[in-house]
């Protein structure tokens, strides 16, 4: 019996957006908009539900007086990051 | 989304942004022809005129660090993200400089005749480090020339160590600087 996907990492924008995070130390909001090619209110929400599942760090500040927001991942977020991984592993050996 | 999408997603996100990291290789250029310069212009004056206020050549070492100062703020200004390895990377070329430094004031306290080097075992350190850490073959040869280098001075007289100096710097900063200005202007290009 394989334990079910965690639904917050479950969905491909929040799972790619963790995915680039695990793989950088910090990553600006457009940067991550770049690489998701996610419009920008989508990605704002699905960062959001990520910072509140306390898999992300988001800090907003101001860069050459435009406002920059900077998301880093937390170990909580490697942690369910890494279990996602494993429960994805075995759900696919299970499958085959 | 199913579990091979999901793995799938996962490979092409680490991929994107594994890729993306391009160094300008302007650090490495600028180095590269300061240190190549200053060590031939030194060789070219011990061989013909010998005058020794043209050795003041190597002021131009202190100079650079102010373009390289301001590469480095513009560099990070640029960046939208801020990987591990910049961080290591960085902590090992600040020890080198200030290693540099420090020899720079030995050297200049106490006579020694090896100076080239134990200059040339240093310039290996952070040039095989870079090498290795990001796969760049052109800095882990770089680095291995500035050893070989650094043995092959023992055995040639001055000025010639001068010569080993400049084949240094060029081997080890000046052409993998030239390969990664490419790399980078043709990533550029193609985002554009």
């Amino acid at each position: 019996m394989f334990k079910d996907l965690n639904p917050i990492l479950h969905s491909q924008l929040r799972l790619a957006v963790i995915s680039i995070l695990i793989s950088v130390q910090e990553a600006e909001f457009t940067y991550l908009r770049e690489k998701t090619d996610a419009s920008a209110g989508n990605l704002s929400v699905q960062i959001n539900k990520l910072k509140e599942a306390g898999y992300i760090d988001v800090t907003k500040s101001f860069k050459d007086n435009y406002p920059q927001t900077i998301c880093k991942i937390t170990p909580q977020g490697i942690q369910a990051f890494e279990e996602y991984v494993r429960d994805l592993q075995a759900y696919l050996n299970i499958k085959k | 989304m199913t579990g091979q999408e999901s793995l799938e997603l996962i490979a092409r996100m680490i991929h994107k942004a594994k890729r993306d990291y391009l160094d300008s290789g302007l650090s490495a250029l600028l180095w590269g022809t300061v240190i190549s310069f200053c060590s031939l212009v030194s060789f070219i004056n011990q061989v013909t005129v010998k005058i020794d206020a043209i050795n003041v050549v190597w002021v131009l070492t202190f100079i650079a660090v102010v373009p390289q100062i301001l590469i480095a703020i513009r560099e990070k200004r640029a960046r939208k993200y801020k990987t591990y390895e910049e961080d290591h990377m960085g902590g090992i070329w600040i020890s080198f400089a200030i290693a540099v430094f420090l020899l720079n004031f030995i050297f200049w306290r106490y006579e020694y005749t090896g100076e080239p080097a134990v200059y040339l075992m240093l310039y290996g350190v952070p040039t095989f480090a870079t090498g290795y850490s990001r796969r760049f073959p052109p800095m882990l040869i770089g680095g291995i020339a500035c050893w070989a280098l650094a043995v092959l001075s023992l055995f040639c007289g001055y000025p010639y160590t001068l010569l080993c100096i400049t084949a240094a710097a060029l081997i080890a900063w000046f052409i993998p600087g030239l390969i990664l200005r490419k790399r980078y202007l043709k990533a550029k290009e193609t985002h554009v």
